[in-house]
């Protein structure tokens, strides 16, 4: 993958480069509003990690000068403004997620990991984690590329938590997706999730209860 | 924003000129009628005069008069205007016994003068006449028949003098305005010296002198003089509590700080990768939380100190709390615990708020209780609602704190006696400014599972009331 940071401090852009080059990416640093530009209209990329405060200009006029240009490669904001103001104009201009300084290395990485594979999902209409894989035109199910049979809920109930990736699938939501509108236990969301519990033990995937929250599809970290 | 809605000068000027104006017109036509009047006085008296003058050389001759015009009479009549004059001696019955002119004095005006003198205004052969008309009565021992004198002459001269003395009121009254906008403009200035005064004091102060105004000022300057005063000491206060605070935050990042340079010093001493490492893993964790410190340090003024604006809004607590717990709970900080939020309440949970500050003051509870407690610990949230308030609780089953800490937790730097972990003691001082800011009740109580609740209970907003 093909990463562009523009971070004006030069210690920082050496370590955002140490920590992204090993996990396979291709980085390229600038730290100037005009290199950075000057990279943006010549190059293509999979993933812009951008500073707000440039030397030379607001990293956000660089986001909505892309954006204007219909160019919808993912954006992750790195700033030292931690209000909550700058963060939703960061997103309302077109950025996809925001990181405040300090920040730490592996929540980057993290955050990385997702926008990534959110772009690729949205190009190959596939979603996926780890060895389990959801195709959204034909609505199959595979494991370690083997295609699973399963009951038409829990391909809903799979479907909405890749759809979420990494973050927190909201129960409201899967409780809409599992059994549309209809009105349901407390429990009934529960039962299809250990269903699907079962299914996955052994595959190196779980799926995390977050108490009055929703569900995460995790891969097991020892 | 300041806003420019004209100038003092100009709105007196437009005042004084509208009662000048008012006034002056009355004035005006007052001296235009006095000036008539007292022009057709003195010119009345003039030809009762020139008709006595006329009686005195009448005389009876074998019981006819005999007229005679004296000299004096004309001279009288003529005044020193380009005027014709008139005089007629009319016998009892109405016969010219010699006139200067052809006119005929009507009979009514004969009848009338037989009573008693009279004045007529007239206008024959081409011109506007004053006319004078009396009897006379013989005088003597014999009876005779009465003459009538009747005297006249054109109405330049009065008009003339007329015209000379409303001039000369016209005159007065220009220069009495004059002198009074001069007189104006002076006062004008005069009194507006002490705001003069008062901008030039103001100018000369230099950004940082917030000492109070030392200045006389006349009694309608009063209260603006004492509002200034009132916004200096405010910023003399704001300012001095800035300037602790700062004293504060830079010692207490130093104190981190010296120890990161310290422990690399010693490490840079050091021979064996083992005691990099750890040295490295030292650093790295204070190097973490010393920039959590600063940031948190920056909110915190920021909270305090920057308290111009903050606009509120109609805030859904429970969705706020939600979308929130969803972010916090997804963090890497947060895997090693149970963060969960309670059923949220079916009721609107409506406060006035600033969204930014509210998400600020939860992160932080939870940012604590997260670090406060050891892995595993359960962490609860919870958003509940009664008939005035709206109640947001964290609370946690970890270790709590001490009673006699509680009341002291949302101090800045208090870490309720837990220096040893990696917290800045700022999280609860954050909490307390962001609830003072909202009107909210922030109460530290220990829990039902013996770790530590923290209650807010901010006023509830019913949807549609605006602020």
């Amino acid at each position: 993958m093909r990463i562009l940071v523009v971070e004006d401090d030069a210690l920082l852009a050496r370590s955002l480069n140490k920590s992204l080059a090993p996990l396979g990416h291709q980085v390229e640093s600038f730290t100037t509003y005009q290199a950075a530009h000057a990279a943006m209209e010549r190059a293509e990329f999979d993933l812009i990690l951008l500073d707000l405060g440039l030397p030379d200009g607001d990293g956000l006029g660089l986001l909505s000068w892309l954006r204007d240009r219909g160019n919808a490669t993912p954006v992750l904001i790195i700033t030292a403004r931690d209000a909550i103001d700058d963060r939703v104009r960061g997103l309302d201009e077109g950025a996809d997620d925001y990181l405040a300084k300090p920040f730490s290395l592996a929540e980057l990485e993290a955050r990385v990991r997702a926008l990534l594979r959110r772009s690729q999902q949205r190009t190959s209409n596939r979603l996926s984690l780890g060895p389990l894989s959801f195709d959204a035109q034909s609505g199959a199910v595979y494991l370690d590329a083997t295609p699973l049979d399963l009951p038409h809920r829990e391909r809903c109930l799979i479907e909405g938590l890749l759809q979420h990736g990494e973050r927190i699938a909201p129960r409201e939501l899967l409780e809409n997706r599992v059994f549309g509108f209809a009105e349901v236990g407390s429990n009934a969301l529960e039962v299809y999730v250990s269903r699907l519990r079962k299914r996955l033990e052994g595959s190196g995937l779980r799926v995390r209860t977050f108490r009055g929250l929703g569900y995460r599809l995790e891969m097991d970290t020892p | 924003m300041i806003e420019v809605t004209g100038s003092l000068k100009s709105r007196l000027a437009l005042w004084l000129l509208v009662t000048v104006s008012g006034l002056g017109a009355l004035l005006l036509l007052e001296a235009y009628f006095g000036a008539r009047n007292a022009a057709q006085r003195a010119f009345d008296s003039q030809l009762e005069a020139a008709g006595l003058t006329i009686a005195e050389g009448i005389q009876w001759q074998g019981g006819q008069p005999v007229v005679k015009i004296p000299a004096a009479a004309l001279s009288i009549l003529a005044t020193h205007h380009q005027e014709r004059v008139f005089y007629a001696v009319l016998d009892a019955r109405g016969e010219t016994i010699t006139a200067d002119l052809d006119f005929s004095v009507p009979a009514a005006w004969q009848d009338a003068a037989a009573q008693r003198p009279v004045w007529r205004d007239a206008r024959f052969l081409g011109a506007d006449w004053r006319l004078h008309g009396r009897e006379l009565e013989s005088a003597g021992w014999q009876t005779q028949d009465p003459v009538q004198i009747w005297v006249g002459h054109t109405l330049s001269g009065r008009r003339a003098l007329a015209h000379e003395l409303f001039e000369r009121s016209v005159s007065r009254f220009l220069a009495m305005v004059l002198l009074a906008g001069v007189l104006m403009l002076l006062a004008m200035r005069a009194a507006l010296t002490p705001m003069r005064r008062l901008r030039h004091l103001l100018r000369q102060r230099t950004a940082e002198d917030m000492r109070p105004l030392d200045a006389r000022v006349p009694e309608e300057l009063r209260e603006l003089a004492e509002t200034l005063d009132t916004l200096f000491a405010r910023q003399r206060d704001s300012h001095d509590a800035l300037l602790r605070f700062t004293a504060d935050a830079s010692h207490q990042l130093k104190t981190p700080l010296a120890g990161l340079q310290h422990t690399s010093e010693l490490a840079l001493e050091e021979r064996s990768p083992e005691a990099w490492h750890e040295a490295l893993t030292m650093i790295h964790r204070r190097a973490a939380d010393t920039s959590r410190l600063a940031s948190q340090l920056l909110s915190l003024a920021r909270l305090r100190h920057l308290t111009g604006h903050h606009e509120t809004q109609c805030v859904e607590l429970a969705t706020l709390v939600r979308d929130t717990l969803l972010e916090s709970a997804a963090s890497l900080a947060a895997r090693d615990h149970d963060l969960g939020l309670a059923p949220l309440p079916e009721a609107p949970t409506t406060i006035r708020g600033e969204p930014w500050a509210l998400r600020e003051l939860l992160g932080n509870l939870i940012d604590n209780a997260l670090r406060y407690t050891p892995a595993g610990t359960t962490i609860t949230v919870r958003v509940k609602r009664d008939a005035e308030s709206v109640e947001l609780v964290v609370e946690d089953d970890g270790p709590g704190v001490p009673t006699a800490w509680l009341g002291r937790l949302h101090q800045p730097f208090e870490r309720g006696g837990r220096q040893d972990t990696e917290g800045s003691g700022l999280g609860l001082a954050i909490v307390h400014s962001i609830a003072l800011r909202h009107a909210a009740e922030l109460s530290l109580e220990a829990g039902d599972q013996g770790g530590l609740r923290v209650r807010l209970r901010f006023p509830f907003a019913a949807t549609g009331t605006t602020s």
